[in-house]
């Protein structure tokens, strides 16, 4: 029972949605998100597992995920934006910056603590990377259906939870230690459930819009 | 002063919120930016489509102008010539050689010169895609014909064009703007000459049409919208993105002036 949370719910029925609507997609990118989902379920279910049963410290496996999370989200900004030119450079060079990054901040923290200050600025250049998705749309002469837009769905998710997760980013270490507000729960893990629900939402919208296009086109 | 936990708690919570309402907002722009985007090109393309049905009339006019002119040269020129003919052969006397022989004569020449009408006529059939061949081409073409009627001394300056280097659904307007403006002269000016100027003026082409005729009163013709075509002419021009002057008092002729850019 204790596997059976709001964010074990939102990640299982959005993998689910990936599976269902995004079964017979042939772009890579779309495809990635059925894995990537899953491992996201599996990454949740294990930390659980981690924190309540064996009880031990599960920052080492959100270290890991967040390898993926960055990987996986920031193909995905670069296949977004590869319609308007853009290279793939941009795309190595965030990944080698946000290694560094990640390494140094291991490094400094001796492998005992959670990248925080390297998931806080992820986070702000992935909000950086919606505004800009935003931005070559407005730019864009060629009108596009945003309320069926898969793309445009999937950035508005992302940017709604990497934009609103900022604060708690920030104050990472503090809501750490802080004490729990009610139900034995801290502001971090309220304001995260709310995060969650909206990007599952979001992103198993813009799986129905991609199956919707899919299926007009064929 | 020192914030209380709570307080901080509060504070991020608060501050999460706010950043949570900041996306909100901004999808609610980008989707309503969207839907502008959309009007807009709707709107542009029921403004290409206005100008695809002006110029399918324009091309119409064009040719109703040329079938006119045969009509008319047919029924004055070659239909007269042919008459004549007629009647001269039907007049002819056998028994009178000298006087055949002259009539003959007479008859070979009017033969000869309602070939060279047919001719000239034929040459006004293709005309049509006189404007295909080049706006300079079509122009000095109509005046040919416009000439020959003898009524009007005219003036033609190109020396400042050598090709219009906009597209052919632009010459095809800018042709019928000209022969609009000549239809003018002839019905309305009574004018004897007509001066015609074509020119390049960085990447614009100028086409500027005088007459020396009775003149009329611009803001009363433009008003009436009717009668001399002004506000057509004005219109067709302002749709290829060029702009037309028109100046005239009434006694001392009149002056139009086009100007479209390439």
């Amino acid at each position: 029972m204790m596997f059976i949370t709001i964010n074990t719910v939102c990640e299982f029925i959005c993998f689910l949605a990936a599976l269902i609507f995004l079964s017979n997609d042939k772009e890579p990118a779309w495809k990635l998100f059925k894995a990537y989902l899953l491992l996201t379920c599996i990454t949740e279910v294990a930390g659980i597992y981690m924190s309540h049963v064996a009880h031990i410290s599960n920052y080492q496996l959100y270290n890991v995920f967040l390898l993926f999370e960055c990987g996986v989200t920031s193909y995905i900004f670069y296949y977004l934006y590869k319609p308007y030119k853009h290279k793939l450079n941009w795309l190595v060079t965030w990944y080698c910056i946000f290694i560094a990054m990640y390494i140094t901040e291991l490094f400094i923290n001796h492998f005992k603590s959670f990248v925080s200050t390297t998931a806080t600025i992820m986070s702000v250049v992935f909000v950086f990377a919606s505004l800009y998705y935003y931005y070559l749309k407005l730019m864009d002469e060629n009108f596009e259906r945003l309320i069926l837009s898969a793309p445009f769905w999937w950035v508005s998710g992302a940017l709604f939870f990497y934009f609103g997760s900022t604060t708690c980013n920030i104050f990472f270490d503090y809501l750490a230690k802080s004490k729990p507000i009610t139900y034995g729960h801290s502001i971090r893990y309220f304001i995260f459930n709310l995060l969650d629900i909206i990007l599952y939402a979001f992103w198993s919208y813009a799986f129905l819009c991609r199956y919707l296009r899919r299926k007009s086109f064929s | 002063m020192q914030i209380s936990s709570e307080e901080i708690i509060f504070l991020i919570g608060l501050t999460s919120l706010i950043f949570l309402i900041a996306p909100l907002f901004l999808i609610i722009y980008v989707v309503s930016y969207n839907r502008k985007k959309k009007k807009h090109q709707e709107e542009k393309l029921l403004l290409q489509k206005t100008f695809e049905n002006e110029l399918l009339k324009t091309q119409i006019e064009v040719q109703e102008q040329t079938l006119k002119t045969i009509a008319y040269d047919l029924h004055d020129n070659i239909g007269q010539l042919l008459s004549i003919t007629s009647i001269t052969l039907s007049s002819i006397d056998l028994t009178n050689k000298d006087k055949s022989a002259e009539k003959l004569a007479f008859v070979e020449d009017l033969t000869m010169r309602s070939v060279k009408e047919v001719k000239a006529l034929s040459r006004l059939l293709h005309g049509e895609e006189l404007v295909n061949r080049g706006l300079a081409a079509a122009i000095e073409f109509e005046l040919e014909w416009l000439q020959r009627s003898d009524k009007f001394t005219i003036n033609l300056d190109k020396q400042n064009f050598v090709a219009f280097g906009g597209d052919n659904s632009k010459e095809t307007i800018i042709f019928r703007l000209f022969q609009e403006i000549i239809n003018n002269i002839i019905q309305h000016a009574k004018a004897t000459e007509i001066f015609i100027t074509l020119a390049q003026i960085e990447n614009s082409f100028k086409l500027t049409i005088r007459d020396n005729g009775q003149g009329f009163d611009v803001d009363e013709a433009l008003r009436k919208r009717s009668g001399m075509g002004l506000h057509n002419i004005v219109k067709r021009a302002t749709m290829i993105g060029g702009t037309t002057s028109i100046h005239s008092t009434p006694g001392s002729g009149s002056e139009i002036v086009v100007n479209i850019p390439y």
